[in-house]
């Protein structure tokens, strides 16, 4: 078993914090947790310009890119640019997420069947304002404990 | 939980009067009125929590005043952000520059990010270091001096929190922001290249802390940033807020009135609204107070700056 288990949290390279903020918030639901450099002790402290949000159990943080980043042709919906970061949902709440980004003028692919044997159902594919590639997935499995959350302070495997 | 109520229409109509520091007041005055054409104010005009001070108040034409208060050591804070903003004409905007030059008192053009005031880089300080700029009305017709007070500059030590409470208590909008954007950090570096002058408080160059393994502070690579900044605007008043890059040491927090403070004009029903807002947010504030001819209330922001709003008797 590999020493590690599981991702703890995650960053996603942005061009426009405000919008990356608004779009996670408004768009998928996340909530802020706290923003980094706007406080004098973070300037003096040269730390990175960040805000950390959280969406269900999902710890992430949009970071702000102090160069430009190459980002794909926004004609392409379905992608990767070296990442792309998939969030799972439950089945019966696939349908308003879809809604959502409807509402939003969010363009997206999907959604898209996965093969029926799989633990995959379905997904849908858009990206962010900066051009980050996104998927929401409902699971086949998602009535199946798996890597179940452990109690803190253990090191997470139930020692 | 809070019970602030929202008030939809601005509360402020503009600036009533600011308060600065100065050494000598005596010297301060002589140089606000020969270069701004500021005048005395009437007597009684002074805030009343400066009588035991030596102060002065001096008037603009539009009847807003600058308030002058003498400190053993005035608190300017000349390498940062924070400013005045006058109003004045073209014409009257050469004119002091001229006057300025004549008697060789450095005038800046460095930029500020406002794309509003792109054109308004017309900076220097009186002899404090009080920074000093003059934007341009094109309504004004007066050849020399200011016509008034247009906005002001301060900072805070937290830009989220002192956000919330000029939007959140005091109904500001927001109207420019700064260091959100990549486009701020390209900036920035063309501002370090030396192709660019830009206003103290501007700009910024951070240590980054985690560049070499248990680096201590100021062994990190320089990296040119631009300073956090947001505009706020509500009617034509703006401020500007800017992220201190310093620890100052804030006034006792029991201290309520205080200097260097800016006063904004409002309505008596905006200012007793303002009052239920703090009264609910357990905000500290004085007033509302009659004072000669108006009504005060007295706050600060989260950050220590001193801030009161303002209105005539019976508006």
């Amino acid at each position: 078993m590999a020493d590690v288990e599981s991702i703890s949290h995650s960053g996603i390279c942005v061009h426009d914090l405000k919008e990356a903020e608004d779009f996670y918030c408004k768009v998928l639901g996340a909530e802020t947790h706290s923003r980094v450099n706007f406080k004098t002790q973070d300037a003096l402290r040269g730390r990175s310009i960040h805000t950390t949000l959280v969406l269900d159990d999902y710890l992430f943080a949009v970071m702000l890119s102090e160069d430009w980043m190459t980002i794909p042709d926004k004609k392409i919906i379905h992608g990767a640019n070296r990442t792309r970061h998939a969030f799972c949902v439950p089945k019966a709440r696939f349908a308003t997420i879809i809604e959502r980004l409807e509402t939003h003028a969010v363009p997206f692919e999907g959604p898209k069947a996965h093969p029926e044997k799989g633990p995959f159902g379905e997904s849908v594919y858009f990206r962010d304002p900066t051009g980050n590639f996104l998927e929401i997935i409902w699971r086949r499995d998602e009535d199946t404990p798996y890597n179940e959350v452990q109690a803190l302070g253990h090191g997470g495997r139930g020692i | 939980m809070t019970q602030r109520t929202s008030i939809h229409e601005p509360i402020i109509e503009g600036i009533a009067f600011a308060i600065i520091e100065v050494s000598d007041i005596e010297a301060s005055a002589g140089f606000y009125k020969k270069y701004l054409g500021l005048s005395n104010a009437p007597h009684d005009a002074l805030p009343d929590d400066l009588s035991g001070s030596r102060s002065m108040a001096l008037q603009c034409p539009s009847g807003q005043m600058l308030v002058l208060v003498e400190r053993a050591t005035p608190r300017c804070f000349p390498d940062t952000g924070v400013h005045l903003a006058y109003r004045a004409s073209a014409d009257a905007r050469d004119a002091i520059c001229q006057s300025l030059n004549g008697d060789a008192i450095p005038i800046e053009h460095y930029h500020e990010d406002r794309p509003a005031e792109l054109d308004d880089n017309c900076y220097f300080a009186d002899p404090d270091g009080n920074r000093i700029q003059i934007v341009i009305d094109a309504s004004s017709d007066r050849e020399q001096g200011v016509l008034g007070l247009d906005h002001g500059a301060i900072q805070a030590s937290d830009l989220e929190w002192a956000e919330e409470f000029y939007i959140d208590q005091l109904g500001f909008q927001v109207d420019h922001r700064v260091g959100w954007k990549t486009s701020d950090y390209i900036r920035a570096q063309v501002w370090k290249d030396g192709k660019e002058d830009m206003a103290p408080g501007t700009r910024r160059l951070d240590q980054r802390y985690r560049d070499i393994p248990g680096g201590k502070p100021g062994q990190g690579r320089a990296v040119a940033r631009p300073n956090m900044q947001v505009f706020l605007k509500m009617g034509s008043t703006a401020l500007g807020l800017y992220l201190a890059l310093s620890h100052e040491q804030e006034p006792s927090t029991d201290k309520i009135k205080g200097t260097p403070r800016i006063a904004y004009k409002t309505s008596r029903a905006a200012l007793d609204h303002m009052a239920k807002n703090l009264k609910s947010s357990q905000g500290n504030f004085l007033g509302p107070e009659d004072i000669g001819n108006g009504t005060a209330l007295y706050f600060r922001d989260p950050c220590g700056n001193f801030l009161e709003l303002w209105c005539q008797k019976d508006s």
